[in-house]
């Protein structure tokens, strides 16, 4: 193999790939990156077993096809330290030599044919969407996907076609964040897919531009994104996904309109003065009004009063200020709807058009 | 000063296990009884009468040991049902008289008798009173000993054991400490004796002479301690209830264990009673700790740390028993258990979105759901349990085990 590539496309691609390669494999060769130098490109191949992508490096010149399968993490290091602006990659008997300019490193190559097998993408069963819409769609679920061991159908993102539009849900349990955007060409056949948290979150990575619009693939037992440059994909989780759709309160006694900002400052105030072992704000409703509790066993109590439009009648209903805290983060409107009907049934934040967060009460047992 | 006045009161049963045992078998009375065992494997003893003890024999001793230097020994296996039972009325006497008892086991307890005099008289006829009822409700004896502090009053009811009454007044503390041995400290081990010993100090009196900045740059904190306590000073006060941090349960078996199936019954074991207490006691946790000791003594511990606080015995077991499957296989010398991170059940608790009835099926929500179902089970099987006795209701797996 004998590449000319440019110094910073190659950077960018190890970097990519670098994401998904693992620091430490109990698999060697999993550690590696895997260069494919065909006539006209050369491909940069890495995988976890779990998630594997495929990277295109532009602007190269092949010179000699072929193959090498090179440490991920020191290729990296060491081409993004070299100061030329090209690179030349050439493999020969087991090394691997890269070199820029008057400096160069030879890096132990390990048998191509060890390295597993990376998917490629094909045109079935896809749906196109902007890059950007998809990234927020992850960014406002993923957050809500269990990370403690044990629901192993929560550790991910549910991402569903319904009504011509896609869905992407993320629960663990104790609070649901619900996304969706509608789509061009709607494919209705596709199945409801449980992509893992890191695996959809690593193809935000992929995606440079969030004008570029990218594709989604729906396979048996993995889903692929392929972006300008790179195409990637996840191991689906195998599992029944909660029953999310009947925990979603649709009519409510209470609902209340309030400035998202100004809340998540007023609850920040508030939460910093409530228990490590119990996290709880009281949010109590009246005319017009929010006022938060919090209270700390041992240390004191703090409250925060702040103006929202509602005219129902009084009540109240806890939550864990971080939960509430979360969803405020990625919301995507100057107006948030909070709507409950009692201290024990869930709280339903509307944050967007199309994004909804529904957080479970904190209760005291008597 | 309220500090020196004599308000704190030390109980000891003398002998307990073998005194229960002896009361309850009259015809063992006078000779040298144990309790403890088995004799075969790696028994020691955990009591042993004043009889047993002339012969040199003590708690904590392999009863192969004991045997050898008392022949005669009467060594039986421990009966905690009824310790328990006779731990429960002493424990009454106490509350009969304060509030202020902090229990130290099952046969030993702080009082804090100060302000009860107008009710019940000075303390240290509250000290005899006690003595006189413990006598006559369990036919036990006690040592008592009362003091200004908890030190001197444990001290105290030791230095005239058995049967003992001992009164430490102010004025007598340097006196009755001065020479003493410094290992009659509390904090005072065999190592920390042997290091104190190298600077020349043997007595309690020694190292109360010695600048308190000596002993404290030698043994840091600790060595301020045992310095005050030296001088008699000693602030800590009678909490009734201590604030527990974990509760657990562990075995050593006769001999080493191998068969995981036979372990997991003794995890189950453990933990159903484990969660019994916790329930008991108002609390729960979410930390389960699994400690499993090989053979060859090498230690191995599992922990995992729930989404929920629980106090369920079948749902601390489902960790438990997941913990267990990361012990690398071998015979195991020792099995225990251990739930930590514990909370009071009234904290606030944080609901589940999926712990409603139309859930039920979801695999991953189950054990929300089931945990809701098993708590309402579990209540109604308490209140058989404190009516008749915890074997009244136990898991089928675990009939017929002791």
């Amino acid at each position: 193999m004998k590449v000319l590539c440019d110094r910073e496309q190659l950077r960018e691609g190890l970097a990519v790939v670098n994401n998904v390669i693992p620091p430490r494999s109990t698999k060697p060769v999993l550690e590696n990156v895997c260069l494919v130098a065909s006539d006209d490109a050369l491909e940069l191949l890495g995988t976890d077993l779990e998630v594997a992508v495929r990277y295109r490096v532009g602007e190269v010149k092949v010179s000699e096809p072929g193959l090498a399968v090179i440490p991920a993490r020191v290729a990296l290091d060491f081409i993004r330290d070299l100061s030329s602006e090209t690179v030349a990659l050439e493999s020969a008997d087991g090394r691997c030599t890269i070199s820029g300019g008057s400096d160069s490193c030879e890096l132990v190559t390990l048998d191509a044919d060890e390295f597993p097998v990376v998917s490629r993408f094909d045109e079935e069963k896809t749906l196109t969407i902007q890059g950007g819409t998809f990234t927020r769609l992850v960014g406002q679920t993923a957050f809500a996907a269990a990370r403690e061991a044990g629901r192993y159908a929560m550790h991910g993102v549910l991402m569903v076609m319904e009504e011509g539009h896609l869905k992407l849900v993320g629960t663990d349990g104790r609070r649901l964040a619900l996304s969706s955007t509608p789509v061009d060409q709607p494919s209705e056949d596709i199945k409801p897919s449980i992509l893992p948290t890191k695996g959809i979150q690593l193809f935000c990575r992929v995606i440079e531009d969030p004008l570029d619009m990218v594709q989604l693939q729906f396979g048996e037992n993995q889903v692929g994104l392929k972006s300008k440059n790179a195409e990637i994909f996840t191991r689906l989780i195998d599992g029944e996904y909660p029953k999310y759709t009947q925990v979603v309160p649709s009519e409510t006694a209470h609902i209340v309109e309030a400035n998202a900002d100004l809340m998540g400052r007023k609850l920040r105030l508030v939460a910093n003065v409530t228990g490590d072992e119990a996290r709880a704000v009281r949010f109590k409703v009246e005319r017009d009004e929010i006022a938060m509790f919090g209270r700390s066993a041992g240390r004191g109590e703090a409250q925060a009063h702040m103006e929202v439009k509602y005219d129902g009648s009084g009540s109240s209903i806890s939550f864990n200020p971080d939960y509430v805290l979360d969803g405020l983060k990625h919301c995507d409107q100057e107006t948030l709807r909070l709507e409950f009907s009692d201290k024990s049934s869930p709280g339903k934040f509307c944050l967007g058009e199309n994004y909804i967060y529904i957080v479970m009460p904190i209760t005291i047992d008597t | 000063m309220s500090e020196s006045t004599c308000s704190i009161l030390h109980i000891d049963m003398d002998a307990f296990y073998a005194s229960v045992e002896v009361r309850d078998q009259p015809n063992l009375l006078g000779q040298p009884v144990c309790v403890g065992g088995p004799e075969g494997g790696r028994g020691v003893i955990s009591a042993a009468s004043y009889e047993a003890r002339k012969f040199g024999v003590h708690s904590a001793m392999p009863c192969a040991q004991a045997r050898r230097l008392c022949p005669s020994m009467v060594l039986l296996p421990p009966d905690f049902d009824r310790y328990t039972e006779a731990s429960r009325q002493i424990m009454a006497v106490f509350q009969s008289f304060t509030p202020l008892v902090e229990p130290l086991s099952l046969d030993e307890a702080f009082l804090d008798v100060s302000g009860c005099e107008r009710l019940h008289g000075s303390a240290r006829d509250i000290g005899l009173s006690i003595k006189r009822e413990i006598q006559k409700r369990t036919a036990l004896v006690a040592s008592v000993g009362l003091a200004p502090s908890k030190f001197l009053a444990k001290l105290a009811s030791d230095l005239d054991k058995p049967d003992g009454f001992r009164v430490i007044e102010p004025h007598e503390i340097r006196a009755v400490l001065d020479p003493l041995s410094v290992s009659k400290i509390f904090g005072v081990g065999q190592r920390t004796a042997k290091r104190l010993g190298a600077m020349g100090i043997h007595t309690v009196g020694d190292l109360a002479h010695r600048p308190r900045h000596e002993v404290a740059r030698e043994f840091g904190t600790s060595g301020a301690w045992i310095h005050d306590l030296a001088h008699g000073i000693d602030t800590r006060r009678v909490t009734p209830r201590r604030s527990e941090k974990s509760s657990g349960c562990e075995r050593t078996f006769a001999e080493d264990i191998e068969d995981r199936e036979e372990l997991r019954l003794f995890l189950l074991q453990f933990c159903e009673g484990i969660g019994f207490q916790l329930r008991h006691k108002g609390l729960r946790g979410r930390t389960v700790t699994l400690k499993a000791r090989f053979g060859d003594f090498t230690t191995v511990t599992r922990t995992k740390t729930l989404s929920t606080a629980t106090n369920l015995g079948p749902r601390i077991y489902a960790t438990a028993r997941d913990l267990l499957e990361r012990v690398p296989p071998g015979p195991l010398r020792l099995l225990g258990v251990q739930i930590s991170a514990l909370e009071d059940v009234r904290l606030p608790r944080q609901q589940g979105l999926f712990d409603s009835p139309a859930n039920d099926a979801q695999a991953a929500s189950a054990d929300e759901a089931s945990s809701a179902r098993l708590g309402r089970v579990t209540r109604g099987l308490d209140r058989l349990r404190h009516k008749y006795g915890k074997a009244v209701v136990v898991p089928a797996s675990l009939l017929g085990r002791g």
